[in-house]
């Protein structure tokens, strides 16, 4: 007889205790009755361990060991032993023996919608769509919008960040006419277009992925790029991800009275001909309009910024400045690749300045102040040198986290006056990431660090004099 | 990692003989080696955690926890008491090996709470839990559990 597998979960309210001490016995127990075991963790610091789709299919039984919430509806059509922590703690071999004995009864999650073949889907996305939907409008649209986004991401990111390499070859050097024609320049530049040139339809694919799962993706990528080759732009992309994923809502709904067996047959099939069918009758009579928004939506950004720089910054400062790495940040950061991709190399400027400004902000803060932080903090700030430079603004939460109320605000500020001034010089930045890396590529290089550092150092001196106060004037001690 | 748990933060032939008690006395080395600024919200947050499911878990062995705002930094505190405590333990055994993690409110880096968890896994191995037993002054505790916190040892 092959080895039984088994997956597990563990978890525990504090999730500091108990969740791992579960994991650790059940392992022992496994290993004691020659099964072979995944146990995933919920503790404080996340989920670490986690079972894929995969593992969870061929095992042949689930042990919950949990007090909180560990998305059972993944575990769903598997035998299942559901009990709270401390019986994984203190009867692991029995919980373990349940599986092996077939005395495991079937998990049929309640809400549990669509066929066989939403085993196999991404355990990351999200399980409660339906169910949060009518509590709460305003988040569920905006965890639709996310999950596209930070899809997307990496798309920018990586084909972006290969077409500022290709630039250090010459701006032209893709052009074959030119004669700063580089083949390799070429090569980077068409490779990091292409990827760049799926971001619309992957922004739609995931919305619509994120409502309505594999079927609602299909229907959403095609609706994206309708919007992306009509010339819709993201916002188009935005409204097709959304209207792809409740399509496939609306035939889930029209098609429940289908014999069960038929499910094969609607998910390769139906929801795939009939989907893409309604998002190309819906699409194509509002791209026009769209078209037409989207575009004045660029050129009211390109006016503000020859206009009134000082608005833009401050907003885009702000917005970068406030969580991040966060959602307002990823806004503004978004809006920059996607004009950049527009040709707009102006905004994406002022945007990556206020990104790398926070991380430099506290960097230099515990440089110039340093008899006023911890030595821990002193060596992360250091490094923040490090993550600022190279457009990471995330270096900056561990210490905004520590009192938001006052840093954020520092940081804002920071970042504010370095996008302002960014705008001011007319910095042109072609690259949607990399930090200084990519200087070479940016048009008023110099002014564009002089206008971070200028940011950076008025955040770093208020947030230093702000840790000076707080310390009651006194230098810390070790 | 060293600086989670010194010898000054464990207390042997602790006298102790209530559950509260052995709360209070871990409050008290908190507040002393400066981990916590307030023994009373220590003592509130390990009680509260009791509250929620029981901490014991079999040998004599217990890691009441909790994380509060009063605690400044993250820290393993040990209290040994003479006399076993009624626990509610899954052996239904008393008691009076208290591992205690205490956790800042706003802990935002993880390698703490890692190496937190591991030295939870450490707990359910005999071998390791008879180590702890062995032990007999503040030193060779302090030590064994600085092994099994840093992480190239935790597994």
């Amino acid at each position: 007889m092959s080895k039984k597998k088994i997956v597990a979960a563990t978890g525990c309210p504090t999730g500091i205790a108990h969740t791992f001490m579960a994991a650790e016995a059940l392992k022992k127990a496994a290993e004691k009755l020659n099964v072979e075991i995944k146990v995933e963790t919920h503790g404080q610091v996340g989920v670490e361990n986690a079972l894929t789709p995969q593992e969870i299919k061929e095992a042949d039984g689930v042990i919950i060991a949990a007090d909180k919430d560990v998305n059972a509806d993944r575990f769903h059509g598997k035998p299942l032993v559901d009990v709270p922590v401390a019986k994984g703690i203190r009867t692991p071999e029995d919980l373990i023996n349940q599986i092996i004995n077939g005395e495991a009864s079937v998990y049929r999650a309640s809400d549990y919608e669509g066929s066989s073949e939403s085993n196999t889907e991404d355990t990351t996305t999200q399980h409660d769509k339906q169910t949060t939907s009518g509590k709460n409008w305003g988040h569920t649209i905006y965890k639709h919008l996310m999950n596209g986004v930070s899809h997307m991401l990496p798309f920018v990111v990586g084909g972006g960040v290969l077409i500022a390499i290709s630039f250090l070859f010459g701006i032209y050097s893709a052009d074959p006419e030119n004669e700063q024609y580089n083949q390799f320049a070429k090569l980077l530049n068409d490779v990091g277009g292409l990827s760049f040139s799926v971001m619309v339809p992957i922004l739609a694919a995931f919305i619509a992925e994120s409502i309505s799962k594999r079927p609602g993706m299909v229907v959403g990528f095609v609706g994206g790029l309708l919007a992306d080759q009509g010339g819709a732009g993201f916002l188009g992309g935005i409204l097709a991800g959304f209207i792809a994923g409740y399509i496939i809502i609306l035939l889930q709904k029209l098609l429940k009275k289908m014999p069960h067996s038929l499910n094969g047959l609607k998910s390769i099939f139906l929801y795939p001909v009939l989907g893409i069918f309604l998002i190309g009758i819906i699409m194509t009579p509002i791209i026009v309009p769209l078209t037409g928004l989207n575009e004045g939506l660029m050129s009211f950004l390109e006016s503000v910024q020859s206009t009134n720089p000082l608005l833009l910054g401050l907003i885009v400062g702000a917005m970068c400045g406030f969580d991040m790495g966060g959602p307002f940040n990823k806004a503004a950061y978004v809006t920059g690749t996607l004009l950049l991709s527009e040709g707009n190399l102006y905004f994406m400027a002022g945007v990556s300045a206020a990104c790398i400004a926070p991380p430099l902000i506290i960097a230099f803060a515990t440089v110039i102040f340093r008899k006023y932080f911890t030595k821990e903090e002193r060596n992360a700030g250091a490094v923040n040198f490090i993550l600022g430079s190279t457009h990471i603004t995330e270096g900056a939460i561990p210490f905004a986290a520590k009192n938001p109320v006052v840093v954020l605000p520092i940081i804002m500020l920071g970042s504010a006056i370095a996008a302002i001034l960014t705008y001011m010089f007319g910095v042109q930045v072609p690259a949607p990431h990399g930090g200084f890396l990519v200087l070479p590529v940016v048009t008023g290089a110099f002014q564009w660090v002089l206008s971070i550092l200028i940011g950076s150092l008025v955040g770093a001196f208020i947030y230093g004099l702000y840790r000076k106060k707080a310390a009651n004037n006194q230098p810390i001690k070790e | 990692m060293k600086n989670m748990i010194k010898s000054s933060y464990v207390k042997l032939q602790a006298t102790a003989s209530s559950q509260l008690g052995v709360f209070q006395a871990i409050a008290d080395i908190a507040v002393e080696n400066g981990i916590a600024d307030n023994a009373d919200e220590v003592v509130k947050g390990l009680k509260d955690r009791e509250a929620q499911s029981t901490t014991g878990f079999q040998d004599g062995f217990a890691i009441p926890h909790t994380q509060s705002t009063s605690i400044t930094k993250p820290a393993v505190v040990i209290v040994r008491t003479e006399t076993g405590i009624e626990w509610e333990s899954f052996d239904n055994q008393p008691a009076f090996f208290f591992i205690s993690l205490l956790i800042p409110e706003a802990e935002a880096g993880t390698t703490h709470l890692q190496a937190l968890s591991a030295l939870s896994r450490t707990l359910m191995d005999e071998e390791k839990r008879q180590q702890l037993l062995d032990a007999t002054t503040t030193e060779q505790l302090s030590l064994l559990v600085e092994k099994s916190i840093t992480p190239e040892e935790a597994n």
